[in-house]
């Protein structure tokens, strides 16, 4: 690899000026699985890593009692998200997700704060936080500011965060009672895949747990970036959920999604599968939502 | 057979706990004093004229030791076909081409110093498919050639096939494909050349094909002027074969090349991609096959005709074919079969050896053709193969005699443990398909021998010096035990050398499932010799007849008298350190019974063969085309299961890489380039995606292996495509004819089941999608 | 610039100096000596190169050396006692097919006694979760669970590993 220094800031306004100071020849760096790839593949030619690794922060995600709203540091590995017993419990969709991305070995290094940095269009990590409505909190030296999720993403690779900002911190807003939520990734081997698609779903139903009172529709691999079917979700919401509407909405989405043809597969498959994913994820939410209840 | 303490136990591997200690040398860990490291550059272009090539600013880097380019070199040809120089001149004809080489003092200068060459390219029209290639007016790849396609003698007749067809109740025809698909050694390739002072070569590489490589070095520096000289192969211990390493390659070549330029010992060790993009694949293949039976289901026929992509260069790929008939002869007994392959030149990698060598390809096609034609007779697949199947003590239309055969053993096998009449839910199927190995040697070369040493020291231990190669298999652990149950010591007494040329007798290679017969055979002879050695002394010393003398437990008993017993160390001591004393060595080569194949392919390739069946249960998601695998049975005649745990252990790792192989491996090229050389895109399989696999072990005691003991290191990865489409066909009706059998290509086949021909119209170009 | 870091490797606190851009992979093989670890790909896809550091299984390809500053390092190399007694998962990775080309071992060994300090009984499916991320061509890894799966039972008896004893077998 090209040489840099490494330089370990312990709070975010030390790791903000360090990147200022060495403006155009710095690069972030948390967990490190994705940029000391790209370090290696002369994507990344940094001359100094400012380590987001040694900043004080919450090391787990914590509930916040008051306002039931989640807090994730962006800091934490993914292998703490996929060991907490709360995200399990009452996050199912982020724990469906999260429990796939690479190995554990990578999970034990890579933070979730990356993964959303990084913004490649299989989004593992994003789509199940878009289908909470989360949103993330961003540090840069004009201070603090908020944006939900589903805007952070501008292309493949690209996010808003200007130069020298950080993403701090990522907020889920409470959950409706009777809700249940899913996430598949779609691949052709069980383990350490990029998937070929990734459909997450959240369904709050109604008293009578038929009845859809929201819907979210979250899609990975089917555009350049994580995108919600909005069409879809305008359907079923207010309807009754069962197979029948649910492959509707199925078919609707597909007919949303921009999916394209890469080595990693193509189009017209990618449409049927956001057809029969949907569905699919959309009955496990129903069956998730009426468990829940009990 | 009387008891055996050693041979038929699950006995671990002899280098086990080096390798779980970490304290195993592989190449990548070996280092010379002064040591530089090589760097191969390779072609910008699948087709192009090299114009110029300037290495000026790349000698001047600081830290380089030696740049070479094609013409730099002396006239190297690798390869069968001789067609292939390690650094290519005047232009190059794939991606792969290796145009520059630089040895410098670190890794990092090296690559420094590839990235200021500069090569000028002009562009030259390509072709990436093989019918394209056949053409006329196709772009040749080798000028000289004339034509893009090889002068290769596949091709034999044996009965009369038209006549046959004339007569057949039933006939079915289609067209199968096999696509490149890779190795996936976990330690990549590499290399270390060093000459000495009078230029006698040693080279550390870590092949498959110690003593055919060596002779492939002595013709490199005979070449480069230096004749008569010595070429010592040494090899560490090797991460992983299955055919990867049975030719030499351009790197070792150039690892040689650089080393004598600099005067300094030169490493070349792959990365990754390297390992992707720059070593040779399993051999793809277009098959045409049509088979026919008479109204009982008997065979009648078989007729196929083959067209396989040569890439730009030719290894072992295209001497599939003659693997290829062995199955295309006598898998089943057929009597009427005609074979025609051809070997076309292209702008795309190209393939070498890879575990089953042909057979997984041929039987692909053959054993999915078999279930048509069973199902177009309207006769059960299973009885099918039954009514077919082939018996010992039989003689193919290739001329293979069969000694034991358990075939139909194996089919009733799977047929129990498959649960073939359990209840099926729906998209659920079940599927086989059966396979023929060599199972006694191949004899593909001059000799088909391996030679072996051996030697007692005075403390009652032995040393086996064998021309064998062992990259995992275990190769070392059934030569111990045969040695230790001959003489009746302790596996821990056995110490199995075989790394080295300078010291190990020959052997043609790792190959053809061929180790356990031959190099066992070969450990087992030079074990009875100096078990004769032995009796003889322990005669003398016990005042016994010779023929009452037993070796067991690391002693030397009267048989009729327990009481007269001497310990072999200090027997050995005894004889060593006496008057007129002496040592106990033995030697014995061993070159099975076996016959090349003459000119019309016909002879006994093998001593033995290789007999199996294997069965899959499979459950198919009609909405997605995904295949899930339930259940998997392997059933083998291997003869006698010298190490049965080491056995399993090559079965199950060859039906895993016969599953990625059916299902999800190809390396993907496009107009040339590997678009995926690593293992996020190659989707090799990982320990999620086992499935239930059970190996029955059939024992048929083969006459002529080593305690009955027949070859089983391909056999697992050779019918697991068929039984898989089959098992797909079981269940939802469609027959998928290319590899691998992706969800899009099932999908694709049940929608066109359905009448569905689009896949949706495509919004933003509002035509309709190509679902194929 | 160089600096110092001070670690501990396989319970021997170890000084070294480094490179702020050296992989923990990069100095344990070439700086320290301990060439066990195996690079298979160099980037996470392959777990060759898995050690432990603070208990948790990581990619040593993708682990900067200068983060281990503190940390507690276990290699293959230090995983057997001592005295020279095998780590249990060693003895049943050897005694049960386990190991055929041995490049994936030290990863694939390490990855497993990972899981097995976290969760002593773990069931197929646990066991797969964990090792996914090493990746095998030789054994089709049946014979890699199975030893898993025998490691994570108690001893009830010796189990007598056939290739080497240590004095302690007497």
């Amino acid at each position: 690899m090209k040489p840099f220094t490494y330089l370990i800031p312990k709070t975010l306004d030390e790791a903000v000026s360090l990147f200022e100071s060495h403006e155009g020849r710095s690069a972030y760096i948390a967990g490190g699985t994705d940029v000391l790839i790209k370090i290696k593949e002369r994507k990344l030619l940094p001359d100094y890593l400012i380590s987001l690794k040694h900043i004080l922060s919450p090391d787990r995600p914590l509930l916040n009692e008051d306002t039931k709203e989640l807090y994730i540091s962006a800091f934490i590995t993914h292998r703490t998200l996929e060991r907490s017993t709360l995200v399990q419990r009452s996050y199912p969709i982020l724990h469906d997700a999260i429990k796939n991305i690479g190995s554990v070995q990578i999970r034990n290094t890579a933070t979730i704060g990356g993964n959303l940095v990084n913004a490649v269009p299989s989004a593992d990590g994003a789509i199940p936080l878009i289908t909470m409505d989360a949103s993330v909190n961003i540090y840069g030296t004009k201070g603090m500011r908020s944006i939900d999720l589903i805007h952070f993403f501008l292309g493949p690779g690209q996010t808003v965060l200007e130069k020298g900002e950080i993403l701090t911190e990522i907020v889920v807003p409470p959950l409706l009672p009777r809700t249940g939520s899913a996430y598949i990734k779609f691949g052709r081997r069980k383990a350490m895949e990029l998937p070929l698609l990734g459909v997450g779903m959240l369904l709050s139903l109604g008293e009578d747990l038929a009845t859809c009172l929201k819907v979210r529709i979250g899609l990975g691999v089917a555009a350049p970036t994580p995108i919600r079917a909005f069409s879809a979700e305008r359907f079923l919401k207010g309807r009754e959920v069962n197979e029948q509407t649910l492959t509707e909405a199925g078919q609707i989405a597909a007919e949303e999604a921009r999916v394209r043809d890469s080595i990693r597969g193509v189009a017209w498959y990618r449409r049927e599968l956001v057809g029969v994913l949907v569905k699919r994820m959309g009955l496990k939410c129903l069956k998730r939502a009426g468990l829940k209840n009990e | 057979m009387t008891n055996l303490s050693i041979v038929g136990q699950r006995i671990p591997k002899l280098d086990a706990a080096e390798k779980a200690t970490g304290r195993s040398k592989y190449i990548q860990d070996v280092t010379l004093p002064g040591m530089l490291y090589g760097k191969i550059l390779y072609s910008k272009y699948p087709h192009a004229r090299i114009v110029k090539i300037d290495t000026s600013r790349a000698k001047k880097l600081q830290g380089v030791r030696a740049v070479l380019t094609g013409e730099d070199i002396p006239a190297i040809r690798m390869g069968v076909y001789k067609d292939n120089p390690p650094l290519k001149a005047g232009k190059v004809r794939s991606y792969r081409d290796e145009v520059a080489a630089v040895a410098a003092i670190d890794l990092e200068i090296a690559e420094e110093a590839l990235n200021l060459i500069e090569v000028t390219y002009e562009a030259l029209p390509a072709v990436f498919d093989p019918e394209t290639a056949m053409q006329k007016d196709a772009p040749l790849v080798h000028e000289a050639h004339k034509t893009n396609i090889l002068k290769m003698p596949w091709k034999l007749h044996y009965g009369d096939v038209e006549a046959a067809k004339k007569v057949a109740a039933h006939i079915v025809e289609d067209r199968f494909s096999a696509t490149w698909v890779t190795h996936c050694c976990l330690g990549t390739s590499g290399c270390i050349a060093d000459f000495d002072h009078d230029n006698h070569l040693t080279v550390y590489s870590n092949t498959q094909i110690p003593f055919l490589a060596q002779k492939d070095f002595l013709g490199t520096l005979k070449a480069m002027g230096l004749t008569d000289r010595r070429v010592r192969v040494i090899k560490p211990c090797i991460g992983g074969g299955f055919g990867s390493k049975l030719d030499t390659y351009a790197y070792e070549h150039v690892a040689i090349l650089l080393a004598f330029q600099a005067r300094k010992p030169v490493k070349i060790q792959f990365d990754r991609k390297e390992e992707f993009t720059a070593t040779s694949t399993r051999q793809p293949a277009l098959m045409d096959i049509s088979q026919g039976c008479d109204e009982n289901g008997k065979l009648l026929f078989r007729d196929i005709a083959m067209i396989l992509d040569n890439g730009a260069y030719t290894s072992w790929g295209a001497t599939t074919p003659s693997v290829m008939m062995m199955p295309i002869s006598t898998l089943y007994r057929v009597p009427n079969v005609r074979y025609q392959a051809s070997c076309v030149y292209t702008n795309n990698t190209y393939a070498q050896a890879m575990r089953g060598y042909g057979n997984p390809q041929a039987t692909f096609a053959i054993e999915s053709s078999i279930d048509m034609l069973a199902r177009a007779a309207d006769i059960d697949p299973v009885e099918f193969r039954r009514i077919n199947a082939n018996q010992s003590n039989e003689v193919s239309p290739q001329g293979f005699r069969i000694t034991t055969c358990g075939l139909t053993e194996c089919i009733d096998k799977v047929v129990n443990e498959i649960g073939a009449n359990d209840p099926k839910k729906k998209g659920e199927g079940v599927g086989y398909a059966s396979l023929i190995h060599v199972g006694g040697g191949a004899r593909v070369y001059k000799s088909d021998g391996c030679g072996t040493l051996i030697k007692m020291d005075d403390y009652g231990k032995v040393d086996v010096f064998t021309g064998a190669t062992d990259m995992g298999q275990g190769a070392d652990t059934v030569i111990a035990q045969l040695v230790a149950e001959e003489l009746g010591l302790h596996i821990e007494d056995i110490h199995v050398i075989h790394t080295d040329t300078d010291v190990c007798p020959w052997d043609v290679g790792a190959h053809a499932s061929r180790t356990t017969f031959v190099a066992g055979n070969s450990a087992l002879g030079a074990a009875k010799k100096l078990k004769e050695q032995i009796v003889k002394i322990a005669a003398q010393a016990l005042d016994t007849d010779p023929q009452q003398i037993e070796l067991n437990d690391r002693k030397a008993a009267s048989r009729e008298d327990k009481e007269k017993n001497i310990d072999l160390g200090k027997l050995l001591r005894k004889t060593h350190f006496s008057p007129g004393g002496n040592m106990l060595m033995a030697e014995y080569f061993y070159d099975p019974d076996n016959e090349n194949l003459g000119r019309d392919f016909k002879g006994n390739l093998s001593m033995t063969y290789t007999f199996g069946t294997h069965g899959a249960r499979v459950r198919v998601d009609e909405e997605t085309g995904k295949v899930e695998i339930l259940n998997y049975v392997a059933a083998h005649d291997v003869g006698r299961a010298i190490n049965p745990m080491l056995l399993e252990g090559q079965v199950y790792g060859g039906v895993m890489m016969g599953i990625g192989y059916a299902l999800t491996e190809q390396v993907q090229l496009e107009k040339g380039e590997i678009m995926n050389p690593n293992f996020r895109d190659y989707k090799i399989l990982t320990a999620k995606d086992t499935v239930a696999i059970k190996a029955p072990i059939l024992e048929t005691t083969d006459k002529d292996g080593p305690y009955g003991a027949k070859g089983i290191g391909e056999p697992g990865c050779v019918p697991t495509a068929p039984a898989i489409a089959n098992a797909i066909y079981d269940a939802v009706g469609v027959r998928i004819k290319d590899l691998p059998i992706t969800p899009e290509r099932v999908l694709a086949a049940l929608k066109r089941k359905e009448g569905v021909d689009s896949c949706g119209i495509d919004p933003l170009t509002e035509k309709a999608y190509d679902c194929s | 610039m160089p600096k110092k870091i001070t670690f501990d490797l396989n319970e021997n606190e170890t000084s070294v100096e480094i490179e702020d851009h050296w992989t923990l992979i990069y100095l344990l093989r070439e700086k320290l000596g301990f060439s066990g670890t195996k690079e298979g790909c160099g980037s996470g896809e392959c777990g060759a190169c898995t050690v432990i550091v603070d208990g948790a299984a990581i990619n040593a390809c993708l682990y900067l050396a200068v983060e281990v500053e503190g940390k507690t390092v276990l290699t293959i190399e230090g995983l057997a006692s001592p005295n020279g007694d095998l780590h249990p998962m060693q003895k049943s990775f050897i005694e049960n097919g386990g190991i055929q080309c041995g490049f994936c071992s030290p990863g694939m060994i390490l990855s497993a006694t990972a899981l097995l300090k976290e969760n002593p009984a773990p069931d197929d499916d646990e066991i797969k979760h964990a090792i996914a991320g090493n990746i095998c061509r030789c054994t089709g890894y049946v014979q890699i669970i199975d030893a898993v799966k025998k490691a994570a039972q108690p001893e009830t008896e010796k189990v007598k590993v056939v290739a080497w004893q240590s004095d302690s077998d007497t």
